[in-house]
């Protein structure tokens, strides 16, 4: 195999991409083993998975619409640990960007949708990049480890926007009636991003395949975002090739939250079309904040590789949530599941790595061994 | 005396530390060793359950404790099997686990929600609780609130002033240096990295045993990141790390008092404060603001004022080290 491999390099290279997949397969499979344990036929309940996940034209739409904020918030992450940065704040700068989308879409009620949806996903993205730029000042400037202070952040947005919720956003019907339910007012239905099909899916997710694309191109054909991955390779070298170092580590954060923020106001107006809290974060992300860094992992931190990433996890936890209903199995069952995807992913990326140390090894050995050939005796 | 409404407080802020004290402890052995176990917060939250779970089924505290010792160890050693045997990266696999446990906790402990169970029991030390003021806030506690501060004090002797310590410290320092003597830094890494795990378990089942007694949804949610960020503060030195989490449950009973004084502020801005005072702390103390802040201060106040306050991290924290 090692030999079939060194032949074809293209083949190794499309078994490396391969791998997330083959290792999702591997962890379903052990799955299934405990499916048995709960006396669950597998394959039903399998079958239940893929139904849920793309079983009519409403399950696609449902599983694109659960990975487009993950697709985006993966982007996010994507730059920030290419910048040598780790960015632990998706949940707040997503709630600060839906925060403040949602506020331009309340103070503007009666213009036109095609001014308003552009200006609010801007000004979410602002906000989130504004979020995110704090905590990369800190890291920049102070050296303040930013894993710590992206995670209080969190707290932080969580706290305002319990505050703004309970408060001075909240819809006016809610405060008539005594049930006071922490949430503003439905957006006016002229800034409903518009729907592709007749289902839930909306314009944001094609926007978020638009993004990866879009962060690709900057990352690995610009010059600035050729400045963020040298001072994530190697500080150091940047700062003595003349790069400004603290100016990038600030730029790679703010650019990560921005990205988030986007997912908040996508989330907002595609489909939500309201701000609303349980007085956790998780209430109105659904932890995209936390799950976005899983798919960027998965995505082995390229803008384009967290397209399918998000996509599979978009599935799993749609489908995941079907298999429940239909079989009966308790919930950590899909917790177990989404673990073990994880695990097997991460562990297939350490196996790929010795593989690749040893086929590098080998094509070495063989190259010397031809160039010895050469040598007229 | 015992009763005035200051000492009170005070004995509460004491209580209320402790499984901070601990957990931070435990935290600093991890790191000095090498390793950062980001997963503090999940590994709370799941050790926090089973501990009051056990408890609360065997009727017995110390087989909770003993129990949720054995969770924090099993999820430390995830990280230091990953980190050092997959060579992975260690935040990763922290985060992957904080997740993991929040999630875990609320499911496996749905049954044992809001009701009563077994706590520590009250004990006060004869004579040394009769001493004025330090007396009844001190020595009027619990044995978990005795181990804390033994366990402060073992930490710091072992850590600084015993061989075995010295070896653990060159792991976190000086792998190759250390390896060079013949300490075998994997092992130091893996023993630690589980040790700390254990205290930060105990940790975790104080708060569902001792503090706030029982079982619900994310318990512990958020003291996790806490006792990180007291880690940074302490300088990864345990006695600076108790003062860290005794400040902050100075300044947790202050908002809550502060919140009583002032009803027409939002709870919001109070439930804000200690994570704000963190980054702040962060800041001050964790960082290279300091140092800029202190060239403008007098020479002869830099010299002490630079010991007092200049911290730096184990220099190999978060480094695989390959032994061959």
């Amino acid at each position: 195999m090692q030999a079939f491999f060194i032949r074809h390099p293209k083949v190794w290279r499309a078994f490396d991409i391969l791998l997330p997949f083959l290792a999702t397969l591997a962890a379903l499979g052990v799955g299934a083993v405990m499916l048995m344990a709960f006396d669950a036929n597998p394959v039903v309940a399998y079958g239940a998975l893929l139904e849920g996940a793309f079983g009519s034209t409403n399950a696609i739409a449902d599983t694109l619409v659960k990975a487009t904020p993950l697709l985006l918030v993966a982007l996010g992450i994507c730059i920030a640990f290419r910048g040598g940065v780790i960015n632990i704040g998706g949940e707040g700068q997503l709630v600060l960007g839906a925060l403040a989308s949602t506020l331009v879409g309340l103070t503007f009620p009666d213009m036109p949708g095609y001014l308003i949806i552009p200006l609010a996903l801007f000004v979410g993205f602002l906000a989130g990049g504004f979020w995110g730029a704090i905590p990369g000042f800190l890291k920049a400037y102070f050296n303040v480890n930013e894993i710590l202070s992206t995670i209080m952040m969190n707290a932080i947005a969580v706290q305002g926007m319990n505050y703004l919720l309970k408060e001075p956003m909240i819809d006016p019907v809610q405060l008539e009636a005594a049930s006071r339910i922490p949430q503003t007012a439905r957006l006016s239905a002229a800034f409903d991003l518009p729907r592709l099909v007749p289902t839930r899916l909306h314009l944001g997710t094609a926007l978020a395949i638009i993004a990866a694309i879009l962060v690709f191109i900057f990352l690995w054909r610009t010059v600035v975002g050729y400045r963020i991955r040298a001072v994530g390779m190697n500080a150091s070298a940047s700062r003595y090739a003349g790069i400004n170092v603290p100016r990038n580590i600030v730029l790679a954060l703010a650019l990560s939250g921005a990205f988030c923020g986007l997912a908040g106001a996508i989330q907002v107006f595609g489909l939500h079309h309201r701000m609303f809290t349980d007085g956790s974060a998780t209430g109105f992300t659904g932890s995209a904040g936390f799950n976005g860094i899983v798919v960027a992992l998965f995505g082995q931190l390229h803008p384009l590789g967290a397209i399918p990433a998000s996509f599979l996890f978009g599935a799993l936890i749609v489908g995941a949530n079907k298999l429940q209903r239909v079989m009966q199995v308790p919930a950590s069952f899909i917790i177990a599941l989404n673990g073990l995807v994880v695990v097997f992913v991460v562990s297939a990326d350490y196996w790929r790595r010795r593989m690749a140390r040893r086929r590098e090894a080998e094509v070495v050995s063989e190259e010397l061994i031809s160039s010895e050939a050469e040598v007229p005796t | 005396m015992d009763s005035s409404p200051l000492i009170l407080i005070l004995a509460s802020i004491v209580l209320a530390s402790t499984p901070l004290i601990i957990a931070v402890c435990g935290e600093i052995l991890t790191e000095r060793s090498g390793i950062v176990n980001l997963s503090l917060d999940g590994t709370m939250l799941m050790s926090a359950m089973t501990g009051f779970v056990i408890a609360f089924e065997t009727d017995n505290v110390w087989m909770g404790f003993l129990a949720a010792a054995g969770v924090g160890a099993f999820f430390a050693f995830i990280v230091a099997f990953g980190s050092i045997r997959l060579r992975q990266s260690q935040f990763a696999i922290g985060f992957v686990l904080t997740l993991l446990g929040d999630d875990l906790s609320a499911f496996l402990g749905q049954n044992y929600t809001r009701i009563p169970g077994p706590v520590v029991n009250h004990y006060a030390i004869p004579i040394l609780k009769d001493i004025p003021i330090v007396g009844p806030i001190l020595f009027n506690q619990n044995a978990i609130v005795y181990f804390a501060y033994i366990l402060v004090f073992v930490t710091w002797f072992w850590m600084f002033r015993t061989q075995p310590g010295l070896r653990l410290r060159s792991a976190g320092d000086r792998p190759e240096a250390g390896f060079a003597r013949g300490v075998g830094i994997n092992f130091q890494r893996y023993l630690y990295t589980i040790l700390g795990g254990a205290l930060v378990g105990i940790a975790g089942a104080s708060y569902s045993l001792n503090i706030k007694i029982g079982w619900s949804e994310g318990l512990t949610r958020g003291f996790g990141w806490i006792a990180l960020a007291i880690v940074i503060f302490g300088g990864w030195s345990p006695i600076r790390g108790m003062f860290g989490a005794l400040l902050f449950g100075a300044t947790k009973a202050l908002a809550t008092y502060l919140q009583r004084t002032f009803p027409e502020v939002s709870v919001v801005a109070f439930n804000a404060i200690p994570w704000v005072l963190m980054i702040l702390v962060l800041l001050l103390v964790g960082s290279d603001f300091t140092e800029r802040v202190l060239t403008i201060a007098p020479k002869s106040l830099r010299r002490p004022l630079q010991r007092l306050l200049k911290i730096s991290p184990p220099q190999a924290l978060g480094s695989t080290f390959v032994e061959d």
